[in-house]
């Protein structure tokens, strides 16, 4: 299978030349045709890089530091990003839900025990993800595409190294490990954050509000299966992106654009696929 | 012996070579000379499967290559080395950990073995002090020298040089021109030079061949060149600002 590193998009472009548009002569028939055309190219090259990038994980070889380093890079500077970010959400969350609660039932009760299953099975997982696709993603789709308009992806595969294997094999490693691991702290820290909210604005004792009755193993199934792809799909996407730079800074600009757009598109996408073979695997 | 047969490559509506064709004699230092944009570095890139031509044939040694993929041109890319215009180093790896990459990829060594074998390399181009720093510490010359330096690595029997001497200062850029021609001289490389520096061109080129508007303009030696009539042709290489060459 060492053939696998067949030309990737980047290398049917010329580095330096200018973003056109290609379309513009077309009709509008046309420019549907044509953009229904990329878009089959654009998934074919996708699940290229997704295929050769399971190669190289199962050929097991792996350089030095590579991985440590990625998740490093992912993790460990995404962390307080996530935790803000995952901290207000929580409280929002749980405030807005509250609000709703006094309304219909003036019960609190079962707040909390709702509020964690919607977090296993769902919140954690899906908002944690997106917020790592705008940094993790952009910042993967930046670095590669400035490899590719400065030519360094081409000096690499000069050397004999694959780019998916020097490049996006660590970054898919370490998203989804990192991935994994952030969810769960990022989780958490909603939780809690919603804990206070819950005890600030509607009085939940907490020791009410931290009831895990209802979380069961489909909940539990279904939120990692999640961390698993989106932490599959986000090097992925935004590796393929990188990839596909041309045009020099602007590309550059355009291809971390991507990148965040196509990732988080990529997450509701999977999302909404989990979700619906979770409800049927594990209903209730 | 490299040929370039009838070479034809565009980019969208724009073609870039046009029935392009010349032969590249072995341990020649062979120039690629034209304007800027006129297609020199793309066609150099088919050599070595970073672009394919629309049509037309390249032969390396009696061997159809233009076509190619991947893991063919494996064995092409270790025959033929490319120091890329911007040198184009890894920021996140030491000088010797670059130059032992395509040790190790090419020739399976060990990491260890790769950068024993890399520190002697870095030795030939004098740069063996500066083996433990990374890139962006380094000038551009420094970093030039290098690239070759890994791009020699896999004793290549041609390299292709993508504007060698653009953006050095003029000692870092005969010290090039020196190496280059060392490389053909000492070592029987072919060396493949894409550049519009007049004073390497005239001082080390072997062959030259210039492109004008994607197609051959003229080919031969330095004084062919010197001695043309043409009236392109002698006003890109006095480089005058006025007279029929067009942009």
């Amino acid at each position: 299978m060492s053939n696998v590193a067949a030309p990737g998009p980047e290398s049917q472009r010329h580095s330096h030349e200018t973003i056109e548009h290609p379309y513009e002569d077309l009709g509008a028939v046309g420019m549907l045709g044509a953009a229904a055309i990329d878009l089959m190219v654009g998934g074919r090259e996708l699940y290229s890089v997704f295929v050769r990038t399971l190669y190289y994980v199962a050929r097991g070889k792996r350089e030095k530091g590579a991985l440590a380093r990625q998740m490093y890079e992912m993790g460990n500077r995404s962390v307080f990003f996530l935790s803000v970010t995952m901290g207000f959400l929580g409280m929002i969350l749980v405030y807005q839900a509250g609000l709703q609660a006094k309304r219909v039932v003036p019960d609190y009760t079962l707040l909390g025990a709702t509020y964690l299953e919607l977090l296993v099975r769902d919140f954690a997982a899906s908002l944690g993800a997106l917020m790592l696709a705008t940094r993790v993603g952009a910042g993967i789709a930046a670095e590669i595409g400035s490899m590719v308009v400065t030519e360094q992806i081409d000096a690499l595969r000069m050397c004999a190294a694959d780019p998916i294997d020097f490049l996006i094999k660590p970054r898919f490693l370490a998203s989804i490990v990192m991935t994994m691991v952030l969810v769960i702290w990022a989780g958490t820290i909603a939780f809690v954050a919603g804990a206070f909210t819950a005890y600030f604005a509607f009085d939940v004792p907490l020791q009410t509000f931290f009831n895990h009755q209802l979380v069961d193993f489909g909940d539990l199934a279904v939120g990692l299966t999640k961390c698993l792809a989106y932490g599959a799909a986000i090097p992925i996407v935004s590796g393929y992106c990188g990839l596909s730079t041309f045009g020099g800074s602007e590309g550059v600009g355009w291809a971390t654009t991507r990148a965040v757009v196509n990732t988080s598109l990529a997450i509701i996408i999977l999302n909404f696929f989990i979700s619906g073979a979770g409800f049927l695997i594990f209903p209730g | 012996m490299i040929q370039f047969k009838n070479i034809i490559k565009s980019f969208g509506p724009k073609t870039v070579l046009q029935d392009v064709s010349f032969d590249v004699p072995k341990g020649s230092v062979f120039f690629i000379i034209g304007a800027s944009g006129v297609g020199k570095s793309v066609l150099i890139k088919h050599l070595v499967g970073l672009l394919y031509p629309d049509s037309g044939e390249i032969w390396l040694d009696g061997q159809e290559i233009s076509r190619f993929d991947e893991a063919q041109m494996g064995p092409v890319r270790r025959k033929c080395a490319m120091v890329f215009q911007h040198s184009t180093l890894f920021d996140s790896m030491t000088c010797a950990e670059n130059v032992a990459l395509p040790l190790r990829k090419h020739k399976n060594l060990s990491l260890k073995a790769a950068l024993a074998e890399a520190r002697q390399r870095l030795e030939i181009v004098r740069m063996e002090e500066f083996a433990d720093r990374y890139p962006p510490e380094l000038g551009d010359g420094m970093r030039k020298r290098v690239a070759i330096a890994r791009a020699l690595t896999v004793d290549p029997t041609y390299v292709l040089f993508d504007e060698p001497t653009t953006s050095l200062d003029p000692v870092s850029a005969r010290r090039v021109d020196v190496l280059i021609r060392e490389l053909s001289d000492k070592l029987g490389v072919t060396s493949i030079v894409v550049s519009h520096d007049l004073t390497s061109i005239f001082s080390i080129a072997d062959r030259i061949v210039m492109l004008y508007r994607g197609k051959v303009r003229l080919q031969g030696s330095r004084e062919d060149f010197k001695n043309t009539p043409d009236g392109v042709v002698q006003q890109f290489i006095t480089g005058r600002a006025t007279g029929p060459f067009e942009l």
